[in-house]
């Protein structure tokens, strides 16, 4: 398993090399940069050329991409040219908020999902499982956007039990404060998946009800609690890890919007703030982190398969 | 019979009565199951025997419970004196944990793979509690070691996967007996199994059911298997029961012509009968069902008699203890067609072969998972020699993994060979560029077993048909759509049927567009792999006359692969014995049925069962030990070694080389070839 865990780590070394080359190769063909927003509109050509000069940007693509893959091998990578800090300190204040939100997304994906889809596959085609799939539609259906902006009137505004601007609070600090403020986000963004979740469950929990094995179960008189919440769930659990996994990596840099309506924190607004300001540094800083992460949690989705799958064996 | 004794005093373990199941489809009731009644006593074997379709897998799930609830039951069914018709969950449960043990089809389905075989042993008896939890592993230990499983304590605690089928249908035989019931069901225990395999299963189970004297119902659609452990028989077709009796008198004397006709369509090992006697027609679907008699349609005596069109026939006593639900039971059966065709004369054996294989190698690499190293290789095929001349056929025989299958895709180019030389019509087929190959592959074609996934389910039945001349680029050239139409008459497919889709036909007319669509090339060889397994018996017959019928009259060649060796027999000019890659034994079809000189050819002929319940008594069987071992890791020497009843020093240490036999027309592998008589002592160890 270790050795598993190893060559896997080792495998990520050239998908992260072809993936900086290919943000930089992106970079560069679109026209633009970030010298003209720090110049200002009424730039001469010499101060251009002295910005320009002074961030090394005039240097050949090649050697700007090799100096940063240099500097990047030892975990260097760069100072941001707007904020004029380390990129790496800037994602590291960044790092710890979008886990927390992504990890309690998650978990609120998956409270709304296990239900819904547990009891919508154990009766198909009742009045629940009906109610339930229209649930899961309208979940699916909603975009966080509004459903954030609905939750913020209602329980910032209207109600005021909770903070309509989440700050980041460490949760080993102040456990309280930290939940109140992460409570929206992650609703608006648990919400959403527990759609995907759950309709996944439940089509994954019904081929499994029709296998061979369910019938052999209740062949030996096993009571259906039994029947469903160990032979089946163990089985389609499995498929279902993998799409909680790839939800969970999805919250890393990818809840741009949700962030946005409650002014969070996040690796994801960063990113959008790095592009839209042409910050070359921080946005190749933030999308290695996030494809090192996106890795890392595919990797434990892969790890986790080999306990709940006994057929499973990566040496 | 065990009846007599077993029964004095007691009543039926399981009695039903005027059992109907219907199935809720759309907006209607699909009557599968139509009043079906039969006891079983204690220490009783019934066997009921039915095509699929008949209702008599649906019966036996009925009678614990165990349908779906979409399905309606309607009658009684008394276990153990229990009514279970209406009997509430609790009681239902209670009932198959502790009076009835469960055997499925297919043992590598039937268990779950994520939890261990000794906990699911168990467990049922565990959540019972009838077992306590920490007495349930030494208790699974034992009925491991009941079923014949060695080294029980390890095994108890590993993953289904790491079983071989056969020891996952004996787990599964532990599991059924773990509460000691009064009743098993089997439903199709073997069909999943090898025959060799089969004959281990099979003693497990009968020998464990004597002990406990259990009444046992056993579903399946096999004969041989029904002559060899019945007591009763109960024929179903249409969702009834059309004949019962004791086993003797339904083999004998079977009066009803659907169990007659039954009989006489199935393939012999011990007769050369060139021709079947196939059932026309196909089995009744159960929203379609006649309006009389169900069989009427198919019926040698009742087809086209107003009686039997209108009115179903009741079952009603023929014969002591022999009942049959047949208007004209008394009737003579017709005398069966006499089919005069004469068997086409071979080619002589001097002309060049049409398709020569020598010294055929094919290994597949076994990649480590992440890095694609090569780690070691599957000797799927390892060193074949085989040809098949014009108009002849050519069998290769053997149980799952022993490479047969591999042959003909090699054969055909589908798998690349790793060494040898495969020359078709004179012409080396190794070396050919891609071009000349499709070119040569026009020749030979290949019908595939499976009828339901090899056709397109999105291409009328005339596309499929049309597709290879398509491919070739011959579609105008060889006559279009004239052409497709003369391939679904030779096949004996209406032409009406020409633009519809594969769902629409039964598994018997599928196979015939398959093989319309393998002749439509106008090909010289054919290669067929298991092309009856998957159909009923009373279709097999009839595909396998069709087969016979365009060999003489196109002059084909055949490669025939195929596990039954009744069906071998039936259809094979010359047979070739394969085990774990290599050919063991090879003959004229005659020579090697009645004069098998390796020890596994022996075993497997001994092994088949024999539809005729006198032999059970008759005929020794050696039922081999273990399973066939992998071809990533084949034993030393000669690879049939650790389980041959003849193997000595000299056997695990040197290859045993594939020579003639002095005196007979076969050529074998083996040390210690001979006739089985040579070996009395050595037999009388392993018959059991």
């Amino acid at each position: 398993m270790i050795g598993f865990v190893l060559r896997r780590l080792v495998q990520l070394v050239p998908v992260l090399l072809i993936a900086s080359l290919g943000i930089w190769a992106i970079l560069y063909a679109v026209p633009g940069g970030p010298v003209a927003g720090l110049v200002g509109e009424n730039a001469t050509p010499e101060q251009i050329a002295a910005v320009t000069a002074q961030y090394g940007l005039d240097r050949p693509v090649v050697v700007q991409y090799l100096d940063w893959l240099r500097r990047a091998a030892v975990g260097d990578l760069g100072v941001s040219i707007y904020a004029s800090e380390p990129v790496v300190d800037l994602i590291g204040q960044r790092l710890p908020a979008t886990l927390h939100l992504a990890v309690a997304a998650t978990l609120v994906a998956l409270a709304l999902g296990i239900p819904v889809g547990v009891i919508s596959a154990i009766s198909p085609g009742s009045w629940i499982d009906r109610a339930l799939s229209a649930w899961s539609a309208l979940a699916l259906g909603v975009p966080t956007f509004w459903l954030g902006i609905l939750l913020i009137l209602w329980f910032a505004v209207d109600l005021r039990w909770l903070p309509a601007v989440s700050g980041y609070v460490p949760i080993w600090e102040e456990p309280l404060t930290a939940i109140r403020n992460l409570l929206l986000p992650a609703i608006t963004l648990g919400v959403y998946v527990s759609g995907i979740l759950a309709r996944f469950l439940r089509a994954s929990l019904v081929s499994e009800l029709r296998a061979d094995y369910v019938r052999t179960a209740r062949a030996k008189g096993l009571p259906e609690r039994q029947v469903v919440g160990i032979h089946i769930m163990r089985n389609a659990l499995l498929p279902f890890i993998t799409i909680v996994g790839l939800m969970m990596a999805s919250f890393i840099g990818g809840a741009v919007v949700t962030e946005a309506v409650f002014t969070y924190p996040g690796l994801g607004r960063l990113l959008i703030q790095a592009i839209s300001t042409r910050d070359y540094p921080l946005i190749q800083g933030c999308i290695v982190v996030i494809l090192i992460l996106y890795v890392a949690i595919n990797l434990a989705v892969d790890v986790l398969y080999a306990y709940v799958d006994p057929r499973i064996d990566y040496g | 019979m065990r009846l007599a004794e077993g029964t004095a005093n007691a009543g039926p373990v399981l009695s039903v009565r005027g059992l109907k199941v219907a199935f809720a489809v759309a907006d209607r009731h699909v009557p599968v199951v139509r009043g079906v009644d039969f006891d079983v006593y204690q220490n009783e074997v019934l066997c009921i025997v039915g095509e699929s379709g008949s209702g008599k897998s649906v019966t036996s799930l009925a009678v614990t419970g165990l349908l779906p609830e979409t399905a309606r039951v309607e009658g009684s069914i008394t276990l153990g004196g229990v009514e279970v018709n209406g009997a509430g969950r609790d009681a239902l449960r209670r009932m198959r944990g502790e009076d009835v043990g469960f055997v499925f089809q297919d043992p590598g389905t039937t268990l779950n793979p994520v939890l261990k075989v000794g906990r699911q042993i168990t467990e049922g008896q565990v959540a019972l509690s009838r077992l306590r939890p920490a007495e349930a592993e030494g208790r699974a230990v034992e009925l491991l070691r009941d079923v014949d499983i060695a080294d029980p304590e390890q095994r108890v605690r590993q993953y289904p996967h790491q079983f071989s089928g056969g020891m996952r249908q004996r787990a599964v035989i532990a599991m059924a007996i773990a509460g000691q019931p009064k009743l098993i069901i089997a439903d199709e225990p073997t069909t999943a199994l090898d025959v060799t395999v089969q004959a281990q299963v099979l003693s497990v189970l009968a020998r464990r059911q004597a002990e406990m004297r259990a009444a046992v119902v056993l579903i399946t659609h096999d004969l041989g298997v029904v002559a060899q452990v019945a007591d009763r028989v109960a024929v179903m077709y249409g969702g009834r029961i059309v004949e019962t009796g004791p086993v003797e008198a339904i083999f004998r004397s079977p009066r009803h012509p659907y169990t007659r006709a039954l009989l006489r369509s199935i393939p012999r090992m011990d007769t050369d009968e060139v021709r079947l006697d196939p059932i026309p027609g196909q089995p009744p679907m159960p929203h379609a069902l006649p309006a009389g008699c169900a069989f009427e349609p198919r019926c040698a005596l009742g087809s086209g008699r107003p009686r039997c069109r209108e009115e179903e026939p009741p079952l009603s006593t023929v014969a002591s203890e022999q009942n049959a639900a047949c208007h004209f039971v008394d009737e003579a059966p017709p005398a069966p067609k006499v089919h005069a065709m004469a068997r086409p004369k071979m080619a002589e054996a001097e002309a060049p072969p049409l398709l020569d294989v020598k010294g055929l190698k094919v290994h597949f690499p076994i990649k480590s998972s992440v890095l694609q190293r090569t780690t070691g290789w599957v000797r799927a095929v390892d060193g074949v020699d085989i040809s098949v001349r014009a108009g002849e056929t050519l069998s290769l025989v053997g149980e799952s993994g022993c490479g047969k299958t591999t042959i003909g895709r090699t054969v055909m180019g589908l798998v690349q060979a790793t060494a040898g030389d495969i020359r078709f019509d004179g012409q080396s087929m190794v070396r050919l560029g891609p071009a000349d190959k499709r070119k040569a592959r026009r020749r030979m074609q290949y019908i595939f077993q499976d009828p339901y996934s090899s056709l397109n389910p999105v291409l009328p039945a005339e596309d499929i048909v049309a597709e290879p001349l398509r491919i070739h680029g011959l579609y105008d050239e060889m006559g279009g759509a004239e052409r497709v139409a003369e391939l679904f008459d030779m096949v004996g497919l209406s032409r009406s049927m020409l633009s519809r889709y594969p769902s629409e036909f039964s598994g018997g007319q599928r196979q015939r567009i398959g093989i319309a669509r393998a002749l439509i090339l106008a090909p010289r060889l054919v290669i067929l792999d298991e092309p009856v397994a998957a159909l009923d018996v009373s279709i097999q017959a009839q595909i396998l006359n069709l087969l016979q019928d365009l060999q003489a009259e196109l002059g084909l060649s055949y490669l025939f692969i195929a596990h039954n060796l009744s069906v071998v027999r039936h259809i094979s000019d010359r047979v070739a014995v394969m085990y774990l890659g290599r050919i063991v034994e090879q003959g004229t079809r005659d020579e090697l049925y009645s004069n098998p000189v390796h020890p596994y050819t022996q075993s497997l002929l001994s092994a088949a069962p024999d539809p005729d319940p006198a032999a059970r008594h008759s005929s020794r069987r050696i039922v081999l030990e273990g399973e066939i071992p992998s071809p990533a890791a084949p034993p030393s020497g000669c690879v049939f070694h650790p389980r041959c009843f003849r193997a000595d020093a000299r056997c695990c240490a040197e290859v045993p080389a594939f020579r003639p036999y002095p005196g007979l027309a076969t050529w074998t592998a083996c040390h210690h070839a001979g006739p089985l008589e040579q070996n009395p002592a050595a037999l009388a160890e392993v018959s059991r």
